[in-house]
């Protein structure tokens, strides 16, 4: 067995075990843990194993262990002084809980996306406590109008089981479920109208998880339909049925696109990692000078590349390693060559350029800066 | 060092251009989200070049929302330029003119909107006020090679038979006239010799002041074709263009020198017996005269003249000399010039010296600039012509086309004058009124400054365009008239092959297909005469009776027959005489084939004389009309670039195009910069007699160092013409767009323009 | 469905006549609609009108999903890589810095790396993509083996390159001379070389207009 499967085995055992040591603790021993729901208990089990243990492989990557690192010494040796740390917190929060940056990319995929989202963490809060044993209502000895809420084991506050704060409680799943609903309906049309969405998605990554919110959604929904209209017509069976939809979305999650979720926050710690370095030594180009990237960014990936297989090194080249070279002097290099290879066949000849180094290609655009993404394109000179 | 007076500067138009642009337009909502299926499909041809690309636009909604390539179109088999793929952006504009307007001074615009059924009006008072004040004459007509073939019969046949005005001309004068007129005065007749096919398997392909790459982009793909299959190409070019850049030889001759080069050619074709004497003896006549002219052109005195290594012109000499195939193609480089027909005719020279042309893969063309370059020289808007060809100084011409219009041939006025000799006219008083489509001559004639004063002093304008052009700025009414993809009618394209334009959405608002402007101003005239068409087929029927007999004929030529054959080559008449085989159902591809007949020649051989023979014009060597000297130095040649088309009222309209080269540059060498104390990005002087301009300078080794270049699709203060000089040639009244004076500085300070108008504008 | 197997891409830079064709046909792409894909450079414009355009070159072994630590980059099982997949895309930039060719494109705002994916709703139905259907030198083109062997007999096909030492083999072939001495291009060798053209002042007397 490779190092790494054993490591993510091991973690992902740990990580379960705690789990599960949590759900004994908060649910007093099981005394709240409700017997009909172990079910669901045991398939979140499962994916907290899988989610932790994919993670942790995932870590392993050359890569991601690299940005793993330095995007906690990134975030350890910063100076979070001042505004700082309120700016980097307020970007953060607008992209995790606003999706600001999928509003960017386009304004109805931000609305679909962060309506399955809210939807999906709504129904989290509510469901898992429950599941867990780690929340349970009871009625309040000596007044019945009201309940008593309990969290770990412990009392915490009361309501009146008839105040419009008990009707929104009680009903939080029907309102994530019309969330969920909203947003995969959205999904769903992009994915079969949209041409282009059409051409990459595959059934397992882009449907499938569609298919399974969209199935918990509904049965859900039936589940209040029936004990609220039809006299817990069917009840039975529909239960069944939701669960059965429950619990494959959760052995889903460590598979499928599911996954992203627990991926996405490495956005921040590359984020990070790239606005520390800005501020420390550039690389500069060794073909035509021009500052491109951090020198920091280039030695890592000059490493990840080495952990990788990969020997971009030029030995006998004041250039050393091909990642000392910015990306337009690459297709200028890519052009040079290919030139080479017409040498005598075609007209033409190199020119002597009057320079030691060669100049920085530019775009052909001249109008860069200008049109919708010309700020975009002038940005990626040297991003 | 002698100041001459500060020349005039254009207005900013600040007002103006606020209300009608120019301003960009980007794909914005159903243009850019994904996975829109259009409604449908049209496959039609691009509206801006010669090549006229085949394509097929996507539509929804009356709104053209993207393009697809149409790979089945021969030509292009789907490839685009940029312009082609972004062409679709004009449509839906928020410059568009949805009204008629007048002038109004009040108005912070100077423009008010007025009922179309109301300037109609307008218009036919003013024709009938100033035709009746000032003589028929008095009245001119400025029409455009833009327009499909159908519209430009239509032009002559309103100008000729309605207002019955000799003034009729057209913007291909400033395009594709030198090369006409030389074609007419070599072969008899006016079109490319040879399909684009034949390039294919050229040996040897010259390519004479044509920026290919920019100017007819496709046409690059069929030299690197030729090449890939071992054809040498010479490039002739002041500049090192995309195309020259990687030829097997460069000739980097001096601005107006290339007759001189050719007859260099010549002369060493001759001086080696790299002729085909055999040919010249069988099918030519003149040759003896020319070889003697060309006698004095040793390669030494060549190379002097052109400023060309006197290697490179042996080297030029044998390739051409010694080739079995070739193909000789040239463009605006030689023809826009005081001497274009000269510089045309000697290049036609070596290809008749050589004896390869008529036969596959030996061929010889000028590319065409406009849309419609080809059709729009061939059916009655040239000042001298009548449709088919025709001359309206030929009586008998005259009388076949009166027939074929139900009109007496006395009642058709004699030949008129050239569309810069109108701008004179309408300066000197002696024209009062104009009506112009498809022209926007305030950008795109030379000393614009003085065509500016030429509108002003004319009692009434009239443009008809969809934009508010820079010259629209100046009419007393402004009709809205209809884009390419708003009409149907066809085209004929670079190689005389005549394609379908069809029609995709319909015009907005007030705006209407052209032709049935025109139509509405005779009826409102009450000489709607011969001018009731129902759409462009009937006029399309009617120019193929008109065409019947003559050099361009298409009576032959249906709609169907070119949809089914991606196109016919004219000449295609309808019936042939006993014994001559009827031509294929694409047409005639290839022109001058051995044995091939004509209506002049009529069997006498493959050339359209009488004789059937080809003709070697003797073609003297004279310079430039305005040379350098010491107080304007360098020479200044003026182009184009690929983003944009020509005037730029369309093209400075789509974002795309304009992002590319958002502004007008100066090329310079750098050693003449560093000279100058100029830097690239500089603010950059351009002075000339007439005019000066400021833009930045980009300094690049590409080019002669005697020589700065301006590219002119740009109105205003950014307008390469307000510096060139109107000097025209005295066969085909092409103006020397590609030399003049000038001098250079580095500019004090950035140009009053920077601060309020946009690059575009 | 996957791009059909007989149809290959085919590049020749030194045909480009940098005229943007390609820049403009990548933003109709439905994938990206509004945004170009394509890298079109001027390599030294002071010097001469050499461009290079540049499209993905599809390694076999892409170093751009490699280094991805976010698992974004596929490589379909027709050779396609892929742009990023939006929900991974970290925008961490690695791919941008590691591609030897100079490929992908960092949209920063919409914290995403694209890049040019072949036209992939295009080519996998059969169709020419954008770039090379438009491109008027064809240095962008698409097609058959045989087609260009056809077309172009005095050039082959190549698609291994060398980058110090490191050899990278790509879906997309860049045409050579049918003479060139080895089936390998090798790309560091040519780092310092200037543009290729001619010199207009090879030939001219050097006169210039004096003041």
């Amino acid at each position: 067995m490779k190092r790494e499967v054993f490591r993510s085995g091991a973690w992902g055992l740990g990580v379960t075990s705690v789990l599960a040591l949590l759900i004994v603790v908060g649910s007093r021993n099981l005394a709240h843990f409700d017997a009909a729901l172990v079910a669901y208990t045991f398939s979140l089990l499962f994916a907290t194993f899988g989610l932790t243990y994919r993670y942790s492989m995932w870590l392993s990557r050359p890569p991601t262990a690299m940005f793993w690192r330095r995007g906690w010494q990134a975030l350890l040796r910063r100076p979070w002084g001042q505004g700082h740390a309120r700016a980097w917190l307020s970007g953060m929060a607008l992209d995790l809980l606003a999706n600001r940056f999928l509003f960017r990319r386009d304004r109805l995929r931000g609305w679909t996306h962060l309506l399955i989202m809210w939807g999906c963490i709504l129904a989290v809060a509510i469901t898992f406590p429950l599941v867990f044993g780690w929340l349970h209502f009871r009625p309040v000895a000596g007044d019945l109008s009201l309940y008593q809420v309990v969290v770990f084991g412990f009392p915490a506050f009361r309501f009146p089981h008839d105040s419009a704060f008990a009707f929104f409680l009680f009903h939080g799943l029907v309102w994530a479920s019309l969330l969920v609903i909203a947003g995969v309906m959205l999904a769903v049309r992009r994915r079969l109208r949209d041409g282009g969405a059409g051409a990459v998605q595959r059934f397992a990554e882009d449907f499938m998880p569609l298919i399974l919110l969209f199935a918990v959604s509904v049965t859900g929904l039936m589940l209040t339909a029936s004990y609220t209209w039809m006299k817990g017509y069917g009840f039975t069976f529909v239960s069944i049925l939701h669960a059965v939809t429950v619990i494959a979305t959760f052995i889903w999650l460590p598979f499928g696109k599911f996954f992203h979720v627990f991926q996405r926050p490495a956005q921040f710690g590359a984020g990070l990692y790239r606005s520390v370095s800005i501020s420390g030594d550039q690389a500069s180009c060794r073909r035509c000078g021009h500052a491109f990237s951090s020198r920091a960014h280039v030695l890592d990936l000059i490493e990840v590349e080495r952990q990788l297989g990969y020997r971009y090194d030029i030995e006998g080249s004041e250039a050393e390693h091909y990642q000392w070279i910015c990306p337009p002097c690459r297709r200028a290099t890519f052009a040079a060559a290919q030139s080479r290879a017409w040498r005598g066949h075609r007209g033409g000849e190199p020119l002597t350029a009057d320079r030691r180094s060669p100049p920085m290609p530019v775009y052909v655009n001249s109008g860069l800066g200008q049109g919708p993404l010309g700020e975009e394109d002038a940005k990626n000179r040297h991003a | 060092m002698s100041h001459p007076i500060q020349p005039p500067l254009p207005p900013l138009d600040r007002d103006t251009i606020r209300e009608f642009g120019p301003t960009r337009a980007y794909g914005t909502d159903s243009r850019v989200r994904a996975g829109e299926e259009p409604d449908r499909r049209v496959k039609t041809h691009c509206c801006f070049c010669g090549q006229q690309c085949g394509l097929q636009l996507e539509v929804k909604d009356n709104t053209i929302v993207g393009v697809e390539p149409w790979y089945e179109f021969p030509f292009n088999q789907g490839m685009l330029c940029p312009k082609g793929v972004k062409r679709y952006l004009q449509q839906d504009h928020p410059d568009r003119l949805l009204h008629a307007y007048q002038k109004d001074p009040s108005a912070a615009s100077g423009f008010r909107k007025l009922s179309y059924e109301e300037a109609i009006g307008r218009v036919a008072e003013s024709i009938e006020r100033i035709q009746t004040e000032h003589g028929r004459d008095a009245f001119a007509v400025l029409s455009g090679a833009s327009l499909t073939t159908e519209k430009c019969y239509l032009m002559g046949k309103f100008a000729h038979m309605c207002l019955r005005t000799s003034n009729i001309d057209y913007n291909g004068r400033l395009c594709m006239v030198s090369a006409g007129a030389a074609n007419k005065k070599a072969f008899g007749i006016d079109r490319a010799a040879n399909p684009w096919d034949d390039i294919l398997g050229a040996e040897v392909i010259l390519v004479a002041g044509a920026n290919v790459a920019e100017c007819a982009p496709i046409t690059t793909n069929y030299i690197w074709q030729a090449r890939e299959h071992g054809a040498k190409v010479i490039v002739i070019d002041p500049r090192i263009t995309p195309i020259a850049r990687t030829c097997d030889l460069f000739l980097p001759v001096k601005p107006g020198r290339d007759t001189a080069l050719f007859s260099g050619i010549l002369q060493l074709m001759i001086e080696n017996e790299w002729l085909d004497r055999e040919f010249i003896e069988e099918h030519t006549v003149g040759f003896e005269q020319v070889a003697d002219l060309v006698r004095e052109w040793t390669p030494r005195k060549t190379a002097e003249e052109t400023g060309i290594a006197e290697a490179s012109i042996r080297t030029a000499a044998e390739w051409w000399g010694t080739a079995k195939s070739s193909f000789l193609l040239h463009a605006r480089g030689i023809e826009h010039h005081s001497h274009g027909v000269q510089n045309v005719l000697s290049a036609i020279n070596i290809v008749l010296a050589s004896g390869r042309i008529g036969k596959p893969n030996c061929g010889y063309a000028t590319i065409t600039g406009q849309a419609n370059g080809q059709g729009g020289r061939e059916h009655g808007q040239k000042c001298d012509q009548l449709p088919g060809g025709r001359d309206l100084g030929n009586p008998e011409h005259r009388a076949y086309v009166a027939d074929v219009w139900g009109i007496e041939p006395d009642d058709l006025p004699p030949p008129g004058v050239d569309a810069y000799e109108i701008m004179r006219k309408a300066e000197a008083g002696e024209i009062k009124g104009l009506l112009s489509i498809c022209f926007n001559p305030v950008v795109s004639l030379p000393d614009n400054n003085f065509v500016r004063r030429a509108l002003e002093t004319l009692d009434f304008y009239v443009a008809i365009d969809f934009f508010m052009s820079e010259s629209a700025r100046y009419a007393d009414v402004v009709l809205p008239g209809s884009l390419q993809e708003e009409d149907e009618g066809t085209v004929t394209q670079v190689e005389g092959r005549i394609v379908r334009i069809n029609k995709v959405v319909e015009p907005p608002g007030d705006a209407r297909a052209d032709w049935r402007i025109i139509q509405d101003i005779a009826k409102a005239l009450g000489r709607d005469q011969g001018l009731t068409f129902n759409d462009p087929g009937e006029i399309f029927e009617e120019l193929r009776t008109a065409s019947k007999g003559g050099v361009c004929d298409y009576s032959g030529v249906s709609y169907d027959r070119i949809e089914e054959h991606f196109g016919v080559f004219w000449p295609c008449p309808s019936e042939t005489p006993e014994g001559v085989p009827e031509p294929g159902p694409q047409g005639t591809p290839r022109l001058f084939e051995p044995g091939a007949w004509n209506p002049i020649a009529k069997g006498a051989g493959p050339f359209y004389f009488p004789d059937g023979k080809a003709r070697f014009v003797p073609t003297p060597f004279e310079g430039p009309a305005e040379d350098v000297d010491a107080e304007y130095p360098l020479i200044l040649t003026t182009g184009r670039i690929v983003s944009q088309f020509l005037s730029g009222n369309q093209t400075r309209r789509i974002g795309p195009l304009v992002d590319h080269a958002p502004e007008p540059k100066c090329e310079l060498h750098p050693r003449l910069a560093a000279r100058l104390g100029i830097a690239e990005g500089d603010w950059t002087t351009v002075e000339s007699r007439r005019g000066t301009c400021t833009v930045r300078a980009s300094v690049v080794a590409t080019i002669r160092p005697d020589t700065v270049f301006l590219p002119y699709h740009w109105g205003g203060r950014k307008s390469a013409n307000q510096l060139t000089v109107s000097a025209q040639d005295p066969v085909s009244k092409i103006p020397e767009y590609k030399v003049c004076a000038v001098r250079v500085t580095k500019a004090e300070a950035p140009p009053e323009y920077v601060d309020s108008l946009e690059p575009q504008q | 469905m996957p791009v059909p197997e007989t149809l290959e891409f085919f590049v020749d830079p030194a045909r480009c006549i940098g005229c943007q064709s390609c820049v403009q046909a990548c933003t109709e792409c439905d994938t990206h609609k509004g945004q170009s894909m394509i890298q079109l450079d001027y390599i030294d414009r002071a010097g001469s009108t050499q461009t290079v355009p540049v499209v993905c070159m599809h390694c076999d072994s892409p170093t751009c999903a490699e280094v991805c630590p976010a698992d974004a980059i596929k490589r379909t099982e027709d050779g396609v890589v892929q742009t990023a997949r939006k929900p991974r895309c970290i925008a961490c930039n690695n791919c941008v810095l590691a591609c030897p060719f100079g490929v992908p494109k960092m949209n920063s705002e919409a914290s995403l790396m694209m890049k040019c994916d072949m036209c992939y709703d295009r080519t996998s139905v059969g169709l020419k993509p954008m770039c090379a259907s438009v491109c008027p030198s064809q240095a962008l083109a698409f097609g058959t083996r045989e087609e260009m062997a056809r077309m172009r007999p005095s050039a082959t096909p190549v698609n291994t390159f060398r980058f110090g030492g490191q050899t990278i083999r790509t879906k997309v072939n860049v045409m050579v001379s049918a003479d060139a001495p080895d089936n390998c291009i090798d790309v560091t060798a040519a780092m310092f070389d200037a543009s290729t053209g001619h010199d207009v002042l090879d030939d001219v007397f050097g006169e210039v207009g004096q003041e």
